[in-house]
């Protein structure tokens, strides 16, 4: 098969002709960045000064983060270092008592969780938070909750506008799920599928969100080998076709060194280390805090 | 003045009873995590047992007494045991429906043997008649009443503060699965916290029988402590009695001074606004712990 | 493997509407409109007796759907049903006494009054949840008696009031019980596909989400708050059709139908039918308002057993036979007669296996 290297997009397009084709389209419709050369160096997601603490106890001291478009940014440290907490403030679940989030320029520090996800930062969870009444394919529709375009007059209704636009949402959500390969349990109850697939519907019901930054939170805990290598190909696969930038915190170093561009190591609530793979693993803070003494 | 301090006093007297129904949930609660509305219909059943014995079958008083604590005792355990045991780890409604089924089984159970009619003890239990204090007077039956509701209080707390079992009860309130792990029989504590918890409830009912007369009308009161509950912390013995009496007192200090403007019947209408005014201010109560959520 | 048995054998979708559809297979379609033609013909043979069940039944469905979405939908225990559905019955009568509406201009504030108050009751839902919803709504219960049965002037306190049912309409006399049941019956028949298509749409998969986990919901996108009291107000909307409808029948209403006890065999019946699905609030009411006919057959029989105390009898018997029935329902089928109806159906689809 002759394929053009030149033309990025159309290989792209030929390598992923299955799954997430529609919901490529629902995010490159209202990209805000030009996908150009120079994606690598705006800033879309900045966290500033955060200071986060719990009747005492310090969750987060005075962090600094920045995000980049495109760039696939893991987050690491000892249990307890504040990983998800940074997450959590960022998707406007925890309300630091210092500092400021910055979304696309824009401070979000103050908005509501369900407006932060409306304007695209998605995540999953640590502790898988599905809607486990519901089924694969529903959780992953209820996930484009904020992009379905009726009210719900019209939806008890039913009116013929109402079903197409439910068959354009199930389309976008048949594509997710055939991309995360989980067609032959589309139809099941979530409570009762198996850790794996509930991390994947889980990744799935947040890529529905058209996620303009996606958080992961440890997806891939708790799996072995092979799992651990369709959820790392998922991510890849994410970011480069949907080319949005991902954070994702995640314990396993193999994977992080392999797949991250960048690497933002966290302890005791302190930032302790930023950089590239090759940068961490000689950071001697980060090697005595973390990575352990040779 | 004579108005304020009557009001002060009655405030007191029923404050004190709805302190002694709001532990009696407590303890449930904070041993099996599940609010017990049945209390309220316990509340029905040990007045009316008390009655059946003192007066009916003409008992002495301490062996009454001790009939209605040892049925109440013996209710305890068969509801713990068919009702409440399979209900554990069930979502939040089951346990909230069955406990009000429970209530209402209760009110049938009350209507079906003594008819719903409205009885008394008449002077054979708490003795009648008043004191009197300068210029007001202040009825035995209250203040009596506002007596044992303390002293049992006082009892029970000790009892968990104190003894063995005490501290078992307590270790099982942190964490059920921490207490199994230590080696306490959660289960023996469950049953436990329900016969102490119908016990004070039946106490109660004697209590409000004797002050409202028997009949099935008292689960009301039963459930104007849920306000006296959720406002000193659903987790909290010294709550539940400081806000038992503070609703007491509200609650007749409104009727007092407001009951003019007010067409009708407010006595239950005051603590239930109260109850919607707390849980819009301050949902978590006096001294209820706040859980910090997490994702 | 995990195998789909929600859908019968050899039946594939081919395309997303047929997916989305609330009757996948022909026969399926085919008892559906069969019922409900049986449903519009008992109506013609059916005598009084049977009439009235029909339509009380009728009325508690819609009711019964209304607390299924607020509890079985969206995970909000409400306490103060029944007062919602008085609330309904009461503004139909207190329009129609005051300002001489007719039924037909009624009908819809009936729906919308209960709406705007019960939104107003689930504005604590925003911060609390669980049994703390429990006593908010046990309180709305309260003060909604309270309010009717004192505000003299306007509900004519506990004396009742009298409503009176639609005129004629296209030259069908609702006055004739036979004609208003099917008036019920349509309005039921399109309250509850209204839900169905609710449930099955955006708002409904919201609900879904919310009772699931409130906290994942509010971080993926959906505003919690707005849910919540949506869910009351659709629900109390629902109960306040179902008042409009029931006291249309009896042609009064009485603030002491509505007591606390209803509300809690509002709840209790929705757990005997199956939470979170219109069958069960369907079957929940059926069976509730069979055991009240039931219990109103029975007393001859409880008074022969109780000798002289008959009145007390047949209401001591209502108390501890539904309590016991609630009870006994909840501790070994939590999951209602709707979980048995789908064990059922499964099993005749996979006939010959076991599974």
């Amino acid at each position: 098969m002759a394929v053009d290297i030149r033309n990025v997009t159309k290989k792209r397009e030929q390598r992923y002709s299955y799954g997430l084709t529609l919901l490529r389209d629902c995010i490159e419709k209202d990209r805000v960045l030009p996908r150009d050369e120079d994606i690598f160096k705006k800033t879309i997601l900045k966290v500033e000064d955060i200071t986060i603490n719990f009747g005492g106890l310090n969750a987060l001291t005075d962090v600094n983060l920045e995000l980049r478009d495109g760039e696939l940014l893991a987050i690491i440290g000892p249990n307890g270092a504040g990983k998800t907490t940074l997450l959590n403030v960022i998707s406007g679940f925890y309300r630091p008592q210092q500092g400021d989030v910055y979304f696309q320029d824009k401070k979000i520090t103050h908005y509501s969780s369900h407006r932060i996800a409306e304007m695209g930062i998605c995540r999953t969870f640590q502790n898988i938070a599905l809607y486990t009444g519901l089924s694969v394919i529903d959780n992953i529709i209820a996930g484009r909750h904020p992009h379905i375009r009726y009210n719900f007059l019209i939806g008890m209704l039913y009116f013929p506008w109402a079903r197409r636009e439910e068959a354009r949402q199930r389309a976008i959500s048949e594509d997710i799920v055939d991309f995360l390969e989980m067609e032959h349990v589309r139809n099941t109850t979530v409570g009762t599928l198996a850790y794996g697939l509930r991390k994947r519907a889980e990744l799935g019901r947040a890529l529905a969100l058209e996620p303009r930054v996606l958080l992961l939170d440890e997806p891939m805990a708790g799996m072995n080998l092979d799992e651990k290598e369709d959820i790392a190909r998922f991510i890849i696969d994410i970011h480069e076709f949907l080319s949005i930038p991902i954070v994702m915190i995640e314990h396993d170093m193999g994977v992080v060194m392999d797949i991250a561009d960048r690497i933002a190591v966290l302890d005791f609530g302190l930032k302790i280390g930023d950089g590239t793979p090759e940068e961490i693993r000689k950071n001697p803070k980060v090697v005595s805090a973390y990575l352990g003494e040779e | 003045m004579e108005l304020f301090l009557k009001s002060l006093m009655l405030g007191f007297a029923s404050g004190g009873i709805y302190s002694l129904v709001a532990v009696s949930y407590v303890i449930i609660y904070k041993a099996t995590r599940i609010f017990a509305f049945s209390q309220a219909g316990m509340l029905i059943i040990g007045a009316y047992v008390m009655w059946q014995c003192l007066i009916v079958w003409s008992l002495p008083i301490w062996l009454s007494i001790l009939i209605s604590l040892a049925i109440g005792a013996a209710i305890a355990l068969i509801i713990e045991r068919t009702c409440t045991r399979p209900l554990i780890g069930q979502p939040i409604l089951a346990p909230i429906v069955v406990t009000l089924g429970i209530m209402l089984l209760f009110r049938g159970i009350g209507l079906l043997f003594w008819h719903g009619e409205v009885e008394g003890y008449g002077a054979s239990f708490l003795p009648l008649g008043a004191w009197k204090i300068g210029f007001m007077s202040l009825p035995k039956i209250q203040a009596y009443g506002f007596i044992v509701c303390m002293v049992v209080i006082a009892l029970l707390i000790s009892f968990y503060k104190y003894t063995r079992t005490g501290l078992g009860m307590r270790v099982v309130h942190e964490d059920h699965l921490v207490a199994q792990n230590l080696g306490i029989n959660v289960k023996r504590i469950f049953q436990f916290s329900w016969i102490f918890s119908c016990m004070v409830a039946v106490i109660a009912g004697m209590l409000l029988g004797n002050i409202q007369g028997v009949g099935l009308d008292l689960d009301a009161n039963g459930l104007v402590a849920i306000a006296a509950v959720l406002f000193g912390g659903m987790e909290s013995f010294g709550g539940a009695v400081i806000a038992g009496l503070a609703i007491g007192i509200i609650q007749i200090f409104v009727i007092q001074y407001l009951g003019a403007l007010m067409p009708g019947e407010i006595t239950m209408l005051v603590p239930f606004v109260f109850l919607l005014l707390i849980l819009i201010i301050k949902p978590y109560g006096l001294f209820g712990l706040v859980r910090i959520e997490r994702l | 493997m995990t195998i789909n048995v929600d859908r019968p054998c050899g039946t594939f979708d081919r395309n997303y509407y047929q997916a989305m559809e609330i009757f996948r297979t022909p026969l399926r379609k085919f008892l559906m409109i069969a019922f409900i033609v049986v449903m519009y013909i008992l109506g013609f043979i059916a005598d009084d007796y049977i009439l009235s069940l029909l339509i009380v039944f009728c009325a508690f469905s819609v009711g019964m759907t209304g607390l299924q979405i607020i509890t079985g939908y969206a995970g909000q225990i409400s306490l103060g049903h029944a007062a919602f559905m008085g609330v309904g019955m009461y503004t139909v009568a207190t329009f129609q006494a005051h300002l001489g509406f007719n039924f037909w201009m009624a009908l819809p504030l009936a729906g919308l009054f209960p709406m705007i108050i019960g939104m107003v009751f689930g504005i604590p839902a925003i911060r609390i949840k669980g049994l703390y919803l429990a006593f908010a709504s046990l309180a709305a219960h309260f003060v909604i008696v309270y309010v009717i049965s004192n505000w003299r002037s306007v509900t004519n306190g506990t004396d009742g009031m009298y409503l009176h049912r639609p005129e004629t309409l296209l030259g069908i006399d609702f006055m004739i019980d036979k004609y208003y049941y099917l008036l019920v019956l349509t309005i039921t028949i399109i309250m509850i596909y209204f839900a169905k298509n609710l449930t099955r749409t955006r708002l409904g998969r919201a609900f879904v989400a919310v009772r699931d986990n409130d906290i994942a919901a509010e971080v993926m996108g959906i505003n919690i708050a707005h849910t919540k009291i949506l869910a009351f107000g659709i629900g109390c909307f629902y109960a306040g059709i179902a008042g409009a409808l029931g006291g249309g029948y009896y042609e009064y209403v009485n603030i002491e139908w509505f007591t606390l006890t209803d509300s809690i065999w509002y709840l209790g019946f929705l757990v005997v039918g199956g939470l979170g699905s219109i069958f069960g609030a369907i079957a929940g009411a059926v069976v509730w308002k069979s055991l009240d006919e039931l219990s109103t057959l029975m007393t001859p029989v409880t008074e022969a057993l109780m000798g002289g105390m008959a009145f007390y009898a047949s209401a001591a018997f209502t108390l501890i036979f539904y309590s016991l029935i609630v009870i006994v329902v909840l501790v070994l089928e939590p999951r209602g007669i709707n979980h048995r109806w789908q064990i059922m159906k499964r099993s005749y689809r996979l006939h010959p296996f076991p599974y």
